[in-house]
């Protein structure tokens, strides 16, 4: 047989297009256009935070040496930052319409139900496509990055702007990076070595259903009550 | 009276004071407002001494050259009208970087370099350390510095520190034709304003007063004011400072970032060794034959 003849993983090619469907032995999670802006927002975001760094502390300097030096960060930063913020609108508008908090999750995800979670212990069966915590994550990333570019664009413009409005700029500016960074690390740690099985949701798009049952069994519900999905034979 | 070229402060160092093996005054410009009559030649020597031709005059229906600093002119006497009793007064005020004690500029300058002040008290900016982000222009209670759209490098006075270095007096100074800029070291310079103050008081100015703001600690530009009380009426900032906030980001804000960020790597390390992975044993492969249940590192064994 010809490479040409050979058939595609069906995985794959569902996940291109389709969400929330079993696939053999797989759930699509993110179809290949979330998973692109995903990996745009985080490129983008890594870029401005590598450059903004060495400029926000001499203790980061060894970082400008990978862009080329401290006048090169200065330059690249306000532009990463820019797009950055672009690629998180597109991430916005893409999942906000699963990100909807119920009254439980905005009352308890803040604290007590996130450091439960935090503990490992079993999800909470109401749990849809994603949880308390990634909710509050996402919000808190949108609202960030609007409190970036604004006082991003004020401390790229200083005459611009009026006196006191700059000097709250920094604060904000670095408030919201703070955060970020913080929140940021365990956004990766969860992601990878601390949940096994989450990582590839982001590259090949698919979850094993065991998973999903683990970490959001509401969702888990959804999708194995729906049909299977049979990728079209060519 | 030559000048060791030793640096007392610099942006973005962990250290503040790199200095003090030698002892090197202070030097300062003394400016007597009462006495300027306002021709530019310090002006015009500026320009000269440093190179700066680029900008034409801009007419703002007084004689003011600019209607502020410029990055190619840093040297700006401002004319600056009032109406009294009987007559008007014309204030005149040398416009320049002010060479704080405590300068606002460096303060808030993230660039290692960028910004120093020497020994001898004159506050430089480092065009091969500057990055051009316009922090100094925010942190500098005078509003003096100023990009430079052609070389990305912010601008201002140097208090021609190349002159000084080599025993010169600034190129204001040299120019002045009535001696109302003088130039030597910051004790001298206020003696001298003071001097001119007392004077100033016996002939009827019972407000005069030498212009050196402690709010900055200082500056080596001391200035002699008429009317002392009303340092505004100059366009001179009453109680000039290094701005609160910036101090607050700089020494408050950034080191509990930098706790929060080495914070959250230390918590999800130590998070990873006391609970381990969260999941299903196997969750991640492909057979469906394995256990179900939840495993907790430490449960099962």
């Amino acid at each position: 047989m010809s490479a040409a003849h050979r058939p595609m993983d069906p995985a794959v090619v569902v996940a291109r297009k389709k969400e929330d469907v079993l696939v053999g032995e797989e759930i699509v999670r993110h179809n290949l256009n979330s998973r692109m802006i995903h990996w745009s927002v985080a490129v983008t975001f890594f870029v401005s935070l590598f450059t903004g760094m060495p400029i926000w502390l001499p203790l980061f300097g060894w970082m400008a040496a990978f862009f080329g030096g401290l006048s090169v960060c200065r330059v690249i930063h306000p532009w990463a930052g820019v797009a950055f913020f672009i690629a998180s609108l597109f991430m916005f508008f893409d999942w906000v319409g699963d990100m909807r908090m119920t009254k439980r999750e905005r009352k308890g995800w803040w604290g007590p139900l996130l450091f439960r979670y935090l503990r490992w212990e079993v999800e909470d069966v109401e749990t849809g496509k994603y949880n308390g915590g990634q909710k509050f994550f996402f919000w808190t990333v949108g609202l960030g990055a609007l409190g970036l570019l604004l006082s991003g664009l004020i401390i790229w413009f200083p005459r611009a702007f009026p006196q006191l409005l700059r000097e709250f700029s920094y604060l904000i500016h670095d408030i919201a990076f703070i955060l970020f960074v913080a929140a940021i690390v365990w956004h990766i740690y969860l992601g990878t070595s601390a949940e096994p099985g989450t990582f590839r949701s982001m590259t090949r798009g698919t979850v094993t259903p065991k998973w999903a049952r683990l970490h959001h069994p509401k969702w888990y519900r959804e999708v194995t009550e729906k049909p299977r999905h049979h990728p079209h034979h060519g | 009276m030559s000048q060791n070229l030793e640096i007392r402060r610099s942006s973005a160092a962990v250290w503040g004071s790199l200095s003090g093996i030698r002892s090197i005054p202070t030097v300062a410009k003394y400016v007597d407002t009462t006495t300027c009559i306002g021709c530019k030649a310090c002006e015009a020597a500026c320009i000269e001494w440093n190179d700066l031709r680029r900008v034409g005059t801009q007419q703002t229906g007084t004689y003011q050259t600019l209607p502020t600093l410029h990055a190619e002119y840093w040297n700006l006497i401002r004319f600056n009208e009032r109406d009294f009793d009987g007559g008007i007064a014309w204030l005149m005020r040398k416009d320049q970087c002010m060479h704080c004690d405590e300068p606002g500029c460096l303060a808030a300058c993230p660039a290692p370099g960028a910004i120093v002040q020497y020994a001898n008290g004159i506050v430089d900016v480092n065009p091969d350390q500057c990055i051009g982000c316009g922090y100094c222009e925010t942190g500098c209670p005078f509003d003096v510095p100023r990009f430079h759209q052609t070389t990305g490098k912010m601008a201002k006075c140097t208090l021609c520190v190349d002159r000084v270095s080599v025993g010169l007096e600034p190129a204001c100074i040299k120019a002045c034709p009535t001696g109302c800029l003088q130039f030597g070291t910051k004790d001298d310079m206020v003696a001298m304003g003071l001097r001119r103050v007392d004077q100033l008081k016996a002939s009827g100015f019972k407000e005069a007063a030498l212009y050196n703001p402690q709010g900055v600690n200082g500056t080596s530009v001391v200035t002699v004011l008429a009317h002392g009380d009303h340092p505004e009426w100059y366009a001179l900032p009453a109680d000039p400072h290094v701005p609160l906030l910036v101090k607050f980001w700089k020494s408050v804000l950034r080191p509990l970032g930098v706790v929060a960020v080495f914070g959250a790597v230390i918590g999800a390390f130590g998070h990873y060794m006391n609970l381990g992975r969260k999941g299903v044993k196997g969750a991640d492969a492909h057979d469906a034959n394995l256990p179900d249940e939840i495993s907790r590192k430490g449960e099962h064994e």
